[in-house]
């Protein structure tokens, strides 16, 4: 596997986090972890990307131990549910960011750059500041920072909660498309069962800190703690006219 | 009402809030112009509606460097300057480390104790120890004596600036492949210098006005400009004070203009 996690654990006072948490995430594969608010996914996505550290186990990015590296030094870009655009940098700037870090020269800055605000769409927004942006823009913006320094292991964290239905919709086909065209390893968290379905090549699941993996979306589908069932029940209690269909 | 009518009435509201503007104005103007007029009196004596000789002696001798004021005026500088950047960076720093401790509420109930005692009972707790030190009746024992005091306010005032928010863009630029230091240069203090000028401000201001813990810790010798304006006032001596009274006044409004041109405007 290229992400491999180990026995993770992570304790806040009394609280357990993470339980001996255990999966893999292939290259260039986005995994989907589905779990309700307050199960650890926020934990267990900043404790790879080296933002928290685990009380025990080991996190291996491409067979290399990153357990105790710098977040710096993973390659592993971490994106929040709102989109934390540096507010005093215009879009130009915010997506070179990585770049100017990395010292490269102006003119391969400006290119690649703009090479991303094309990929992105949002090519005549260049000169703009994050405040002028609607929210999908400034998700886009976010992602285009975090592509174009070509991270090993990208780290999604609810990142279109924040966004109505419409322009999330857009966002989840626009994250499908780059995902294809930048061979996008990925941990995709989200509390949404619809969203998990449809971002994750696999799935998991976590509850009260424990993850399960499931080895295809059909083992996801039919096990009743994911809750999927109980959908499907409910949309087709309303299809055959039940007035008092069980709230999923 | 006709359109003659309507223009009638809006040129008395017009009027109206013009001299409503007028009389605001003139009542917050009035105490500088009147500190100005005394401190270019010569005499004024009782009864007399104007000044009977006015003259910009004193002023001249403050500008040329022969009145004990001008030393004052760069002294209190000086402490200023030295206590609000102090105060300001060391709250910058501390603030972050108490806003992420665990331990938060306690710390943060510790920073306003200097805070929230008043200057003159700080001032003689720290006697002893100042005594000892040899601190008492010098600059140096001063500034430190202020800097307590600032340090204080600048930790309450920088811990409610540290938020997850804040966090969350120094990690994003960790994880983007920045260090510390590109942390802070690219994105922690361009983003915090509106509230680093003020901070800046706040605490220039604290020690600026300083005058029971500069009087008790400086014993006097330390001849800051509040220290004179009080010692002129117990003189009786009006335009002295009133002129030591304007350059008290002088940099806080330079501080005002620039936070207002630098920092209010493009919030």
């Amino acid at each position: 596997m290229f992400l491999d996690v180990r026995d993770l654990n992570k304790r806040y006072g009394k609280e357990h986090v993470l339980r001996g948490v255990n999966f893999g995430v292939a290259a260039h594969e986005t995994l989907s972890v589905l779990g309700p608010s307050g199960c650890g996914k926020t934990t267990l996505l900043k404790v790879i990307a080296g933002l928290e550290e685990a009380d025990t186990g080991h996190v291996y990015l491409d067979g290399r131990d990153i357990t105790q590296e710098d977040p710096q030094k993973r390659g592993i870009v971490y994106l929040y549910q709102e989109p934390l655009l540096f507010p005093h940098l215009n879009v130009f700037e915010n997506i070179a960011f990585g770049l100017r870090l990395r010292k490269m020269e102006r003119p391969v800055v400006r290119r690649r750059v703009e090479e991303m605000l094309d990929n992105l769409e949002l090519s005549g927004h260049a000169g703009k500041m994050p405040h002028q942006l609607s929210g999908g823009q400034r998700q886009r913006v976010a992602f285009g920072r975090a592509l174009i320094i070509n991270p090993a292991l990208l780290l999604l964290d609810e990142p279109f909660a924040s966004l109505d239905v419409d322009i999330r919709a857009t966002m989840q086909r626009f994250f499908k498309r780059i995902a294809r065209t930048f061979h996008i390893t990925s941990l995709f968290v989200t509390h949404d069962l619809k969203e998990a379905l449809l971002m994750g090549d696999r799935m998991a699941g976590l509850r009260h800190g424990s993850l399960k993996t499931y080895p295809t979306k059909e083992a996801f589908i039919q096990d009743p703690e994911t809750g999927v069932q109980r959908e499907i029940a409910f949309w087709d209690g309303l299809i055959d006219g039940a007035p008092e269909a069980e709230i999923p | 009402m006709t359109g003659s009518g309507r223009t009638g009435a809006a040129a008395k509201r017009g009027g109206l809030r013009a001299a409503v503007a007028v009389v605001v104005g003139g009542a917050c103007l009035f105490p500088f112009a009147y500190l100005l007029l005394l401190s270019v009196t010569e005499a004024w004596p009782f009864t007399a509606r104007w000044p009977e000789r006015v003259s910009l002696a004193l002023w001249r001798r403050v500008l040329g460097g022969s009145s004990a004021l001008g030393a004052s005026f760069f002294l209190s500088c000086l402490v200023s300057v030295v206590v609000a950047s102090v105060s300001t960076l060391a709250g910058y720093a501390t603030g972050k480390y108490i806003a992420f401790h665990r331990r938060k509420r306690t710390l943060l109930l510790m920073a306003y104790v200097p805070f929230v005692m008043s200057p003159v009972v700080l001032g003689t707790c720290l006697m002893f120890l100042y005594l000892k030190a040899g601190l008492v009746g010098n600059v140096a024992g001063v500034v430190l004596a202020q800097i307590i005091f600032a340090y204080g306010f600048s930790i309450v005032f920088f811990s409610a600036f540290w938020n997850q928010d804040i966090k969350a863009l120094e990690d994003l630029v960790y994880t983007l492949g920045g260090s510390t230091f590109d942390a802070y240069r690219r994105v922690l203090l361009p983003v915090s210098k509106g509230v680093l000028l003020i901070c800046f401000f706040q605490t220039f201001l604290i020690s600026w006005f300083q005058y029971g813990l500069t009087l008790l810790i400086g014993a006097g010798k330390v001849q800051t400009l509040p220290i004179k304006v009080y010692d002129y006032i117990n003189e009786a001596n009006v335009y002295y004070a009133a002129m030591a009274s304007c350059l008290l006044v002088l940099p806080p409004a330079v501080l005002l203009w620039i936070n207002k041109r630098f920092v209010f405007k493009p919030l």
